[in-house]
């Protein structure tokens, strides 16, 4: 479904709404993906689907009613049905102004036809490249191919009118050798970027590197992340940012902005323009997202807003709402990091002693407030030892505040785009503290 | 049936593209969503979706295909997807892997019903939640206040080229509510019943039974005297784990790793592998005697209750463990029949856009002989823990570490003064055998799980780990905080 077609549902839903505010969201969604392990592919998958999302307004009570049927005769029932849910909730005096939108560009690049079009051969290909790959080194693998299209249409009473159109695709591999493993990932909107023999030959070497790991005491360590692992421990800090928590006192800085959290190193935001992960250039109540400064040189400066919590905190609205309804609050969904000078190979260089970590797995927030999560290290973790490699480690959990760890930062001067769920653009991070409690046997 | 002739089109097309066994599977779901947080309904959500999968198999590789789109020509462009995808498996496929299932079924089943919740009027399902949320502000350091309803009616309707066709109406409810108080530079969330609320099959008994109004209260109370109760001590305890926090440990330790996909290394990338090998069924001392956990997709209430699962294969009852001995697995078709064995009906898809797979069905710690005051004999020194907050285990399932909200300390056999952010550690296999007691039949109760993560594309399963209270000998304590 076209953005052309979008946009005539979400107007003519607009128009024949009697609430006294109305948000209609049309989206489409074509995603297929080829999963793989030792010689089979054990998920190979494609779905196709249309949402439409009606929001109500009446006197200040909301209702939301969800279908995936775009008829005319559905969505006149679905306008009924959001209209008359809302007569159920109390009136809420913070619900706003629904925003009137504005001129949006999407980012360079975004849609790429090739990536739309992928058929499952061309999937099938470049997962037989990696297991080819994996075949050479006498490894077995486990991974997937996927590519997708996307659009999304914000329309609104207030005269918003915006749509969007999105491709991506990626490539994620593990391989395992006899007692290590290692892996590689690949995020891009171009399906044609996508090098499955690469891929493969990168997880392999990982694992082969890692081979034959070491035990090392848990405690305080130097370590040095790759995008991936930061990525990963960055995403539990992002609700942080977020109005709603700000606002509940539950954020590390809740109590304050424009003070200095972190070391002088981290600069931070969110953007949905950078060439690395072009996205949505608004939120899903139509507002234009606005490029946020997080964090400066250290300092929090900002938070992300949506129209509620632009509006109970008398802040701008940055455009960061999530899809209708939502309980989460606005979220920063594009954060970027800045990169710094030394590459990362400069910075193992100038680790007397240390860990370099490729991945983690399964973090979770153990102490909201202090933003202390614990997780396990995955998929290629090495010994720094006078600067150099000195081989692999076992695995190993860690306790740690991610406010505390960041108050000691380096980063590499290249970024990468990571995170299956969120979008992040980072630079491997060189963090001077950081706790390991525990150790495993493989 | 109302898609039979819709399926009969699908499995026709999927046939002549090729396809050596196909079958189909219809959805049409509701769900509904309320929220209320601090006095406002955050989320009064009403959703429906309709749609259906095709699984076809061509030289022994499945493809999978979906759509929402039930025209003739939707039906007829999704088979041919699913028969092309197939195709593309097969062509890098090292093994022959896929076949037909073994039985074909005709039948129906409904989840039993006390009170349809469709009967409760809107009006009244808001108001209880706002009642209920008013009750949790018990004092002013309550910053955020929750009460939540879902409920999920599925009517799923499977044909397969074999001659299966299976119509159910699976209903689903949960609810609850949470209270998160802010002080002191500290945050401490009570929730109630359980870590997530009460989730089972069922109608609107379920969300009485919950009995939220007249716990609301207390939970706030709790979350408030958290901020200044004394940190849980960092040693070795033994320790006693509510209900819901036992659930959430077999959850984790035993249903996860005993997911038959993730032993042969089909989640490796992602959820990652299993320590139960194949080579240790029947041998590996899993656990302590008194532990045995079974797959029981009958289970009255259970969130994985049907009648049949999404390959067409008939619910049933199975050991995992049994006596403390590894003896099986959830498994599929296609699994089971690689370690010989049939498949125990634990295959589900998360809605009908996705591929039907592996799945922690119930999965359930059967109940011991004590009662719950009894597991508390015989501890001198120890922790009573509830209600969990947080949960991390690697990649094999050995290495875990659990946060719960909420502890108590035990002295010579009594609860003594309540303990903030208690958390412990362990080996899964040292810890079980470590159990030595687990609470009777009165505490045990189907503790249903909404949202389980598993596979790629991710899918969220619902599934039930029915448990009692139980007791564990000499475990890490305090980990997260030293």
């Amino acid at each position: 479904m076209n953005a052309e077609q979008r946009e005539a549902i979400a107007r003519r839903a607009v128009e024949r709404s009697r609430a006294d505010q109305t948000e209609v969201r049309v989206s489409f969604s074509d995603e297929s993906l080829t999963r793989f392990t030792h010689g089979i592919s054990n998920q190979n998958v494609a779905a196709d689907d249309v949402t439409i999302s009606i929001r109500a307004i009446v006197n200040g009570r909301t209702g939301v009613a969800i279908s995936n049927d775009p008829g005319d005769t559905a969505v006149d029932a679905l306008l009924a049905q959001a209209l008359d849910m809302a007569s159920f909730a109390p009136s809420d005096p913070l619900v706003p102004v629904l925003p009137a939108g504005g001129p949006t560009r999407a980012p360079a690049g975004c849609y790429v036809e090739a990536t739309a079009a992928c058929d499952p051969a061309a999937r099938a290909a470049i997962a037989d490249a990696i297991l080819t790959r994996a075949e050479r080194e006498q490894y077995w693998c486990a991974g997937y191919v996927s590519t997708s299209s996307a659009g999304t249409t914000i329309a609104n009473s207030s005269g918003a009118l915006a749509s969007f159109d999105g491709t991506d695709a990626q490539v994620n591999v593990k391989a395992t050798a006899p007692d290590s493993t290692g892996f590689a990932e690949h995020y891009t909107v171009d399906v044609r970027e996508l090098d499955g023999s690469e891929a493969g030959a990168r997880a392999a070497d990982l694992a082969r590197a890692s081979a034959h790991p070491r035990v090392v005491e848990p405690g305080q360590w130097t370590v040095i992340l790759e995008p991936p692992a930061f990525g990963e421990l960055l995403t539990y800090l992002l609700a942080h940012f977020s109005a709603q928590n700000f606002s509940d006192g539950s954020s590390f800085c809740s109590d304050g902005l424009d003070r200095s959290y972190f070391d002088e190193h981290l600069t931070m935001g969110d953007d949905y323009s950078h060439p690395l992960a072009p996205s949505m250039p608004f939120d899903y109540e139509g507002q234009p997202k606005s490029k946020v400064a997080l964090v400066d040189a250290g300092v929090v400066r900002n938070i992300v807003t949506d129209s509620y919590y632009a509006k109970k905190l008398g802040r701008p609205d940055t455009g960061h709402a999530l899809p209708a309804p939502n309980a989460y609050g606005p979220q920063p969904l594009n954060v970027v990091v800045a990169p710094g000078t030394q590459s990362t190979q400069d910075l193992i260089a100038n680790t007397k002693r240390g860990l370099l970590i490729s991945r983690f797995w399964y973090i979770r927030t153990v102490d909201q407030k202090r933003a202390i999560v614990t997780g396990m290290t995955r998929d290629g973790t090495f010994l720094i030892e006078n600067g150099k490699i000195a081989g692999g480690v076992r695995n190993m959990r860690f306790n740690q505040s991610i406010v505390e760890a960041l108050g000691a930062v380096e980063f590499s001067n290249a970024q990468k785009r990571t995170g299956q769920y969120y979008s992040l653009v980072v630079p491997a991070a060189k963090l001077e503290r950081f706790t390991f409690t525990s150790t495993t046997d493989f | 049936m109302e898609f039979e002739a819709l399926g009969r089109r699908a499995l026709d097309t999927a046939s002549a593209r090729g396809a050596h066994y196909a079958d189909v599977r219809f959805e049409n779901v509701r769900s509904e969503r309320i929220e209320v947080r601090n006095g406002v309904v955050a989320s009064l959500a009403d959703g429906q979706s309709r749609g259906y999968g095709i699984r076809a198999l061509v030289d022994g590789a499945w493809g999978f295909a979906a759509s929402s789109d039930l025209t003739d020509a939707g039906l007829d462009r999704t088979a041919a997807r699913a028969v092309a995808i197939a195709r593309a498996s097969a062509a890098i496929a090292r093994e022959r892997f896929g076949e037909v299932p073994p039985r074909a079924y005709v039948d129906r089943y409904e989840t039993p019903l006390v009170r349809d919740p469709r009967t409760i009027p809107l009006g009244e399902r808001v108001a209880l939640l706002l009642q209920a949320e008013k009750l949790v502000h018990a004092g002013e350091r309550i910053a955020v206040g929750r009460a939540w309803l879902d409920l999920w009616r599925t009517e799923k309707f499977f044909y397969s080229t074999i001659g299966s066709a299976i119509e159910q109406t699976i209903v689903q409810t949960g609810s609850g509510v949470q209270a998160m108080a802010v002080g002191d530079g500290d945050v401490q969330t009570r929730t109630f019943p359980g870590d997530i609320g009460l989730y089972k099959s069922g109608g609107w008994e379920i969300v009485e039974e919950a009995a939220l109004t007249q716990n609301a209260q207390r939970i706030g109370e709790e979350a408030t005297a958290l901020l200044g109760a004394p940190q849980c001590p960092s040693g070795s305890f033994d320790i006693i784990l509510g209900g819901s926090q036992v659930s959430l440990q077999i959850h984790e330790s035993c249903g996860h790793p005993a997911e038959l996909d993730r032993v042969m290394g089909w989640e490796a990338n992602f959820s990652g592998t299993s320590f139960l090998e194949v080579s240790q069924l029947d041998k590996l001392r899993y656990g302590s005697p008194v532990v045995t956990i079974v797959v029981d997709n009958t289970l009255p209430s259970g969130m994985a209750t049907c009648g049949y699962d999404d390959e067409g294969t008939k619910s049933g009852t199975s050991d995992i463990v049994r006596d403390g001995v590894l003896r099986g697995y959830e498994m599929s078709n296609d699994t089971a029949r690689a370690i010989g064995r049939t498949s125990n009906a634990c295959v589900r898809a998360q809605s009908w856009e996705f591929v039907p797979m592996i799945r922690m069905c119930n999965l359930n710690l059967l109940p011991g002989d004590l009662p719950f005051d009894g597991l508390f004999d015989g501890v001198r020194d120890g922790i009573y823990m509830e209600g969990n907050r947080s949960w991390s285990i690697d990649d094999r399932r050995l290495n875990f570490q659990f946060g719960c909200q909420i502890g108590w300390e035990i002295k010579n056999g009594k609860r003594g003064r309540m303990l903030k952010n208690p958390t412990y550690a362990g080996v899964t296999p040292q810890f079980w055998n470590g159990c030595d007691a687990i609470a009777d039949l009165a505490s045990w109760n189907a503790w249903g799980t909404p949202n389980c993560g598993k596979g790629e594309p991710m899918q969220s399963g619902r599934t039930t780990q029915a448990a009692s209270p139980a007791r564990f000998r000499q475990v890490s304590v305090g980990v997260g905080y030293q």
